[in-house]
């Protein structure tokens, strides 16, 4: 079985890939995709514990499998708000650069 | 009956509201002239109705009833009444001068038009409020009606508040007396925060007062006569008097007789029995009090303005009454009798009987001819037949000739403060102060009358007598300034009947007949010296001022010319007031200002601005670029982290 470490610095890899892209790319486009990695990262930790715990513990739980299935699903579903967002932020703007869309302030 | 003595107040309180608040055709003569008689005459009958019973033997000290009102742990503080033999002669005191006063007002005050009313209410006031003061039982109660007494002086000396010269005067007399308001109420606080209490019955119990150290009690003492010296305008507070001149004459009557001044007087009568616990607040008294009299007579000498005189005139008797409160404080503690305290209380009432005469004869001048000047006088003799000899009286009385009143109780006084010299030889000086303002008091009311009726008119003017509302209380005053003195010899003997009010102060009580007092009175020589030195001064007076042919610009060369100007300025203690004034209080009004401009206003302003500019600078930070936003949450969240999982268990927390 592959050590616990290296799931765990593979995920926060992960997350900070996701993070660094969310930071600083000015496509919102590319920013939702980055926020998908983060998420994706997060699942794999979800899946991780779940498989110990089988190991450790003996005797399977599988609620980590399913919170991972069930984020899934809700990525699912923000992706596709997110990107109607965009679509009406672009019809407001002609564009989608998030630095440019700053008038929520002073 | 004693405990219906509250309603005395009541009732001048209620022609007060009457007054105030009904529709003013219901007010019908005088705009409340009639509600202001009524009040006060139930008032002088209740009066006359207690002194009778105190007079029988009962009295009401600390036990009467009682209304509480303030209760704090287990300190309660009250409303009482107490009537003693003391009490029961300021009553009576109060209640005549101020009758005869109001009904007087009814003559004297017509031509003021809708003033009238606001006058009658402050007066209805003013009385309620003096016997308020009376029948306190305890210093609180005393001092809320004290207070409630230099209010009303305030608003009637500044009657004729459009006149500037009357609207100063009015804040003048607040003001200096305040200053001795705030002494007497120092003087309250440290009686209580050793007593406990501030119940007279308490107070006045000797035990409970040993419980106050000897310097405290002495200084708690100084304090309370503090309030005396504001109030009964002793030096060196005494210049508002003069300039409460400005009010209706009848308001000095009554400042001056009756209400007010009176109270200062009153109160240091009132709290003999803790002034015996400290022989040195006695001394101060009796100096203060020699002083004020010798001082306040000089300058009656060369006053002009025949209100004026009457106003040192006043100053200088008070000063005699502290005197003999002072001298007769020695007397209960070192000869173990009553004879000051009770020369104080005569001079007291005398006092108020042919002062307020001398006042109401004065408004009566002025009411005919219209100015205050003297020098503008002249001859009114004989158009005001009853006014010039009323005025007479009340002349001879304060003067001291017998058998006038104030010949019983001005010798009484000087006799007190020479046998106070037995023990202490300041008040051998202090007697030859008295024994020379007896001359000048003297010299004074006569040069006064004499410029005022006799000789001729040296102004244009048709004088004539004042209508009978005005004369009869004249009338009826100067019969009591006549024989108010022979108080010495009813019954029992005035001295017998006021020593009842500090009967515990004295080991036995002394009891004299009247022709023993007339025996000592007239077997003493000192009683020849004054009554040499009254003659003397009347005759002064009649050389100077009747006889023609007199050459006073004597008087306006070298030394006596300068002594005339320093008496003309009276003594340059009202400029001392003003310059202090000017510069002390000024420039420390100054520095306040300047403190409170720029180190209070300064923080404040200081802390906006701070919140101001700190916004400023914050605000830039709120770009809307929300990729920052994320970036400073993350920041956060490291840090978050690392506090939790480094910071948090290296501490030990």
């Amino acid at each position: 079985m592959i050590p616990i470490e290296y799931w765990l610095v593979f995920s926060s890899l992960l997350f900070c890939i996701g993070a660094y892209g969310v930071l600083t790319k000015r496509n919102a486009i590319v920013v939702l995709m980055c926020i998908e990695i983060m998420l994706n990262s997060a699942n794999i930790n979800l899946v991780m514990f779940s498989s110990y715990h089988t190991v450790l513990h003996g005797g399977a739980d599988p609620s980590g499998q399913a919170f991972a299935l069930f984020s899934i699903a809700i990525a699912a579903a923000e992706v596709a708000v997110g990107l109607a967002i965009l679509l009406s932020v672009y019809r407001q703007y002609r564009t989608i650069e998030v630095d440019k869309i700053n008038i929520l302030r002073w | 009956m004693l405990e219906y003595a509250w309603l005395i107040p009541v009732f001048p309180f209620a022609a007060f509201i009457l007054i105030a608040i009904l529709p003013k055709r219901t007010l019908s003569w005088e705009d409340g002239a009639g509600y202001a008689i009524g009040g006060a005459a139930a008032a002088l009958i209740l009066s006359v109705l207690v002194i009778w019973e105190v007079m029988s033997g009962s009295t009401m000290v600390g036990d009467g009833p009682k209304f509480e009102w303030l209760i704090i742990g287990d300190i309660s503080f009250t409303f009482g009444i107490w009537i003693d033999q003391l009490t029961a002669v300021m009553l009576v005191v109060v209640s005549v001068v101020g009758t005869l006063v109001v009904i007087y007002s009814g003559g004297y005050m017509h031509g003021e038009g809708e003033n009238r009313r606001r006058y009658y209410a402050e007066i209805m006031l003013f009385i309620s409020v003096m016997y308020g003061l009376v029948i306190s039982d305890n210093y609180l109660q005393m001092f809320i009606f004290w207070e409630l007494v230099g209010l009303c002086s305030y608003l009637l000396i500044g009657f004729w508040y459009e006149k500037p010269s009357a609207a100063s005067a009015a804040k003048r007399a607040f003001i200096v007396t305040r200053v001795g308001d705030i002494m007497l109420m120092a003087g309250i606080i440290i009686l209580f925060k050793y007593v406990g209490s501030l119940d007279f019955v308490t107070l006045f119990d000797q035990d409970n007062a040993a419980a106050v150290p000897t310097d405290m009690m002495v200084l708690a003492t100084v304090l309370i006569f503090g309030g005396a010296i504001g109030k009964s305008a002793q030096f060196p507070l005494h210049e508002w008097l003069p300039d409460a001149m400005e009010g209706p004459t009848t308001v000095s009557a009554l400042i001056h007789a009756a209400t007010m001044v009176k109270a200062g007087v009153y109160l240091t009568a009132r709290s003999y029995p803790l002034l015996i616990q400290a022989p040195e607040s006695l001394l101060f008294v009796a100096v203060i009090g020699g002083v004020t009299a010798l001082l306040a007579a000089t300058v009656a000498l060369v006053a002009t303005d025949i209100k004026r005189v009457l106003a040192y005139s006043t100053i200088s008797q008070l000063g005699y009454m502290t005197l003999a409160l002072g001298a007769g404080g020695y007397l209960v503690l070192y000869a173990d009798t009553g004879g000051g305290y009770s020369a104080a209380i005569l001079h007291l009432m005398n006092h108020a009987f042919f002062k307020a005469l001398l006042f109401l004869c004065a408004g009566s001048v002025i009411h005919a001819v219209g100015t205050n000047n003297m020098r503008l006088m002249g001859g009114l003799g004989k158009k005001m037949r009853i006014t010039s000899m009323t005025m007479l009286v009340g002349a001879l009385a304060i003067a001291g000739i017998p058998p006038l009143s104030g010949f019983w109780s001005k010798d009484e006084v000087l006799a007190a403060v020479y046998h106070a010299g037995e023990f202490d030889g300041i008040f051998f000086l202090l007697w030859f102060m008295g024994i020379a303002t007896v001359f000048m008091t003297a010299f004074y009311m006569f040069r006064m009358w004499f410029m005022t009726f006799a000789g001729e008119p040296r102004s244009d003017y048709h004088a004539h007598e004042s209508p009978k509302l005005m004369t009869v209380p004249l009338v009826i005053l100067a019969a009591l300034a006549a024989v108010s003195g022979f108080a010495l010899f009813i019954s029992d003997g005035f001295k017998y009947f006021i020593e009842g009010s500090i009967g515990g102060l004295l080991h036995e009580v002394h009891h004299e007949s009247a022709t023993d007092m007339l025996g000592v009175i007239f077997g003493d020589p000192l009683t020849y010296v004054s009554l040499v030195l009254a003659t003397g001064g009347i005759l002064l007076a009649y050389k100077m001022y009747y006889l023609p042919g007199f050459d006073r610009s004597v008087f306006a060369r070298g030394i006596p010319g300068r002594l005339q100007v320093a008496l003309e300025n009276r003594w340059y203690i009202s400029k001392f007031y003003d310059d202090f004034a000017l510069r002390v209080v000024y420039s420390i009004s100054l520095v306040a200002d300047a403190f409170d401009r720029y180190v209070i206003d300064g923080i404040v302003n200081g802390f906006a601005y701070l919140g101001g500019r700190s916004g400023n600078v914050m605000r830039t930070m709120q770009t809307g670029n929300v990729q920052r936003y994320a970036g400073l949450i993350v920041i956060g969240l490291c840090l978050l982290l690392i506090f939790m999982l480094y910071i948090v268990p290296w501490g030990g927390w």
